[in-house]
């Protein structure tokens, strides 16, 4: 059994503090263990952790790993996974990224890439295959991550370069910066930006020209046809084209969980002038789609009139769209464009980014700020421009806005009064899904291993379709799932979409994968490897000093009762929740305090992390 | 009945799923970098995104271009003739659209040769973006893609920096392609 492709067996290393750079060749063992993606970049984030590097300092590396099936003729091969230890949470995190960036590194031939160190001035990578050189960046500081694409691709002289950079937000280490990437496609959690900011690495530059190895690509070819054919004939599929994600506006309003008013709400009775309806007739130009995916979910937007005249951007999507809409009490399409395009152009995650904004606005109207807190800028629901003005101030570090700046743990320390109001876990604010309604999705924001995202689990919509009255074991072997295939999709590198929107049999990937590789695999085993890679990184949480006291959902969640919507009255009540975390730890074989037991890391093949443990658990 | 291929540009979303099937059953590998079709995306002024594919021209400055006479055209499709071909890139400046590809692993620029009447491309493509039609209706959809852009173009101003700028832009069909490609 030898791998006959879907690797180059290579991963990067880069030294930016002596600028060197070395090709590590990496065995079968590991890249079979770990698949890829998130799972490589967990793996090499472990090999590297030292519990006292701070995330912002050169000792921390950030890895870029694209999949084995990245920029491979499957669909929607264009995922790539950032992985680092987190500025924002201080533990493990990553993000994805779309588009055609790690496409062009898999080209350059590497499947993946490890940065390491600080460059003595700004600087930028350039990979032009295996040439690889790290040059002055002073040109493009303070330049906005559109422009420095834009820019490096004129100077570099070649409009097919893929740059993935990071805004002004990255370089003042604004702990929700982004990595930006393909004109808009961010890495937008856990403030991956801020890491390379760090570094000094304002850009990676990337062009690469070989083949991507397939061990059987005839056989990846055959299936490959029939699963476009088969996502083109879904009765949804050219919908999805037309408005992609800014469809969920609706659902999220009807169903009750679109987050309003710093999610005090789960209705907006103006949900109807944000919608994909509103964006696909008034302000949409063009698709856009990430590598080899037909569904092209990216929409480009433009402001015909008004006061946003001229702002051109791709997006939003969902998530923007509802931060940046109801969350803040916006009914203006124009201005959830002109938000996003700040928002992308200076570097900063939107979710995160209107999460604390929406949060200042609750704490002006509740009187638990005052205005002098806010630099003398009254901040009100629906008010645009001073959202607008919030969003520079948190990307420049400006007054009130250095403080959003640090995230959701920086504002409680300097307002500890506002803690029951932020929505965040283990200091990453949650997604734009309430969690009131279905306790699955508070157990999934509680237990997602970089916080409060719902690229983990997003089990609301099963919970809401299925009422609300089952067993909690099955609900939290419901999370438990989610955890385990939704990441398989970032280990792959691939995106999830096809599967949850179009129905896409997640078997195929297994196919995809054994084509790639020339190795027979199943769905069960991947997703057994999906799941060690979650006990890898609970074991990198725990090592890095997580609790149980942690996995703990956004006390609004059990404080505030949702006030209106078709869930009116509802909350989630506490004894409950700590009834179904003890489940869920049962079944993931963690002991009461969340720790992965012995016989746990065993079975995930991970002998080298119960040294650590053991000195974690409580005396008995 | 001889046919050809042709672009609709506003229709395209640049996932270069063109690139991959053309490369896999022309180079035999998967690299979209030795296709014998590229999309080519620009943002975010102007945004557009077009595949570029050869016309098939009836008089190629490619083939009066070549100094050895490796191109041919047979059957309307141009062709490169490798023994022929010493690889001296004059069809790749030659060509107006830029639809003649090089890769250093290959020894001869390469290009599109309609994959012998059954464009794979077109299948492939998931926005009708590229179409294989009969030749006496070449220009239809260019012909359409007109009427709708002179139709639907529109002017916006806008400021920046206090300066007045324009910005102009085609307005997409909405409700679903409606195209002659069905």
């Amino acid at each position: 059994m030898s791998i006959n492709g879907g690797y180059f067996m290579k991963v990067l290393h880069v030294d930016l503090s002596d600028c060197k750079t070395h090709i590590e060749e990496v065995d079968e063992e590991f890249a079979l263990k770990y698949i890829g993606g998130r799972g490589w970049g967990a793996r090499l984030v472990w090999e590297h952790l030292k519990e006292d590097t701070d995330p912002l300092s050169p000792e921390n590396i950030i890895v870029i790993a694209p999949g084995p099936l990245s920029g491979l003729y499957l669909p929607s091969a264009g995922k790539t996974s950032i992985c680092s230890i987190s500025p924002t949470t201080g533990i493990y995190g990553d993000s994805n990224i779309g588009g055609m960036f790690g496409v062009e590194l898999r080209q350059a031939g590497f499947d993946a890439m490890v940065i390491n160190g600080k460059a003595p001035e700004l600087s930028y990578l350039w990979i032009d295959d295996d040439d690889i050189q790290l040059k002055s960046a002073e040109k493009y500081a303070g330049m906005g991550s559109i422009e420095t694409e834009h820019q490096l691709r004129e100077d570099i002289g070649d409009e097919t370069v893929k740059v993935a950079s990071i805004g002004p937000a990255g370089e003042k280490m604004v702990k929700m910066a982004c990595i930006t990437a393909d004109w808009g496609r961010n890495a937008g959690r856990t403030g991956m930006g801020a890491i390379l900011g760090s570094k000094n690495l304002k850009a990676i530059a990337i062009r690469g020209t070989r083949d991507l190895p397939v061990a059987d690509l005839k056989r990846l070819t055959g299936i490959s046809d029939k699963a476009y054919k088969k996502l083109s004939r879904h009765n949804l599929f050219e919908f999805w084209q037309r408005q992609g994600l800014m469809s969920v506006i609706d659902y999220a309003n009807t169903a009750g969980i679109l987050p309003t008013h710093n999610f005090k709400d789960t209705h907006f009775e103006d949900a109807g002038k944000i919608n994909g309806d509103v964006m696909e007739l008034e302000y949409k130009i063009g698709d856009t789609a990430c590598f080899g995916c037909p569904m092209a979910c990216g929409n480009v937007n433009l402001v015909k009139d008004g006061k946003y005249a001229g702002t051109v951007i791709e997006g939003p999507e969902y998530e923007t769209a509802a931060m940046f809409g109801s969350n803040v009490g916006i009914s203006d399409f124009s201005a959830i464009l002109r938000a996003n395009y700040l928002c992308d152009e200076y570097g900063i995650d939107t979710i995160t980014a209107g999460s604390l904004i929406s949060v200042m606005i609750e704490a002006y109207e509740k009187d638990l700020v005052t205005l002098e807190d806010l630099d003398g800028m009254a901040l009100n629901w629906g008010d645009d421009e001073s959202v607008m003005e919030m969003i520079r101030k948190i990307a420049f570090r400006e007054g009130v806005g250095d403080t959003l700046a640090e995230g959701a743990y920086g504002v409680i320390e300097r307002w500890p009064q506002l803690a029951p109001i932020i929505s965040h876990v283990k200091g990453l604010d949650q997604s734009a899904y309430d969690a009131r309604v279905a306790i699955t999705m508070a157990l999934g924001y509680a237990t997602s291993d970089i916080g409060a995202h719902h690229a983990r689990a997003w089990p609301v919509a099963k919970e809401l379709e299925m009422g609300c009255n089952w067993d909690l074991k099955e609900k939290a072997d419901l999370v438990i799932y989610h955890q385990t295939v939704r990441p398989l999709f970032d280990m792959l590198g691939v995106c999830r979409l096809p599967w949850i929107e179009l129905g896409f049999d997640e078997n195929t990937y297994a196919e995809f994968f054994s084509a790639a590789v020339g190795i027979e695999f199943t769905l069960e085993e991947l997703l057994k490897l999906s799941n060690d890679v979650y006990n890898l990184t609970r074991a990198i949480n725990i090592r890095l000093g997580l609790t149980r006291d942690d996995d703990r959902p956004p006390d609004r969640v059990f404080n505030d009762p949702i006030k209106t919507g078709p869930h009116a009255g509802k909350v989630l009540n506490r004894d409950e929740f700590r009834e179904i975390l003890d489940i869920y730890y049962q079944r993931r074989g963690w002991d009461m305090d969340g720790i992965p037991t012995d016989e746990t890391l065993k079975a995930s093949d991970l002998e080298d992390a119960i040294e650590y443990m053991e000195p974690k658990r409580k005396a008995e | 009945m001889r046919k050809k291929l042709t672009v609709i540009p506003e229709r395209c979303s640049g996932c270069r799923v063109c690139e991959l099937v053309c490369a896999i059953s022309h180079a035999g590998v998967n690299n979209p970098k030795k296709a014998n079709i590229r999309v080519i995306s620009l943002y975010p002024h102007p945004v557009i995104k077009m595949p570029i594919v050869c016309e098939q021209c009836k008089k190629p400055k490619c083939r009066d271009a070549c100094p050895t006479d490796a191109i041919v055209v047979t059957d309307g499709v141009v062709t490169i003739l490798e023994d022929r071909c010493i690889s001296c890139h004059a069809c790749v400046s030659a060509c107006h659209i830029g639809a003649i590809f090089v890769h250093e692993d290959i020894d001869t620029p390469f290009k599109c040769d309609m994959c012998g009447g059954n464009p794979k491309c077109v299948a492939a493509c998931p926005k009708k973006a590229i179409l294989y039609v009969p030749e006496h209706t070449l220009g239809q959809a260019h012909r359409l893609a007109s009427a709708l852009q002179y139709a639907n173009m529109q002017e916006v101003e806008y400021f920046e920096h206090g300066e007045k700028k324009k910005l102009r832009y085609a307005e997409i069909e909405t409700g679903g392609t409606r195209g002659d490609s069905r």
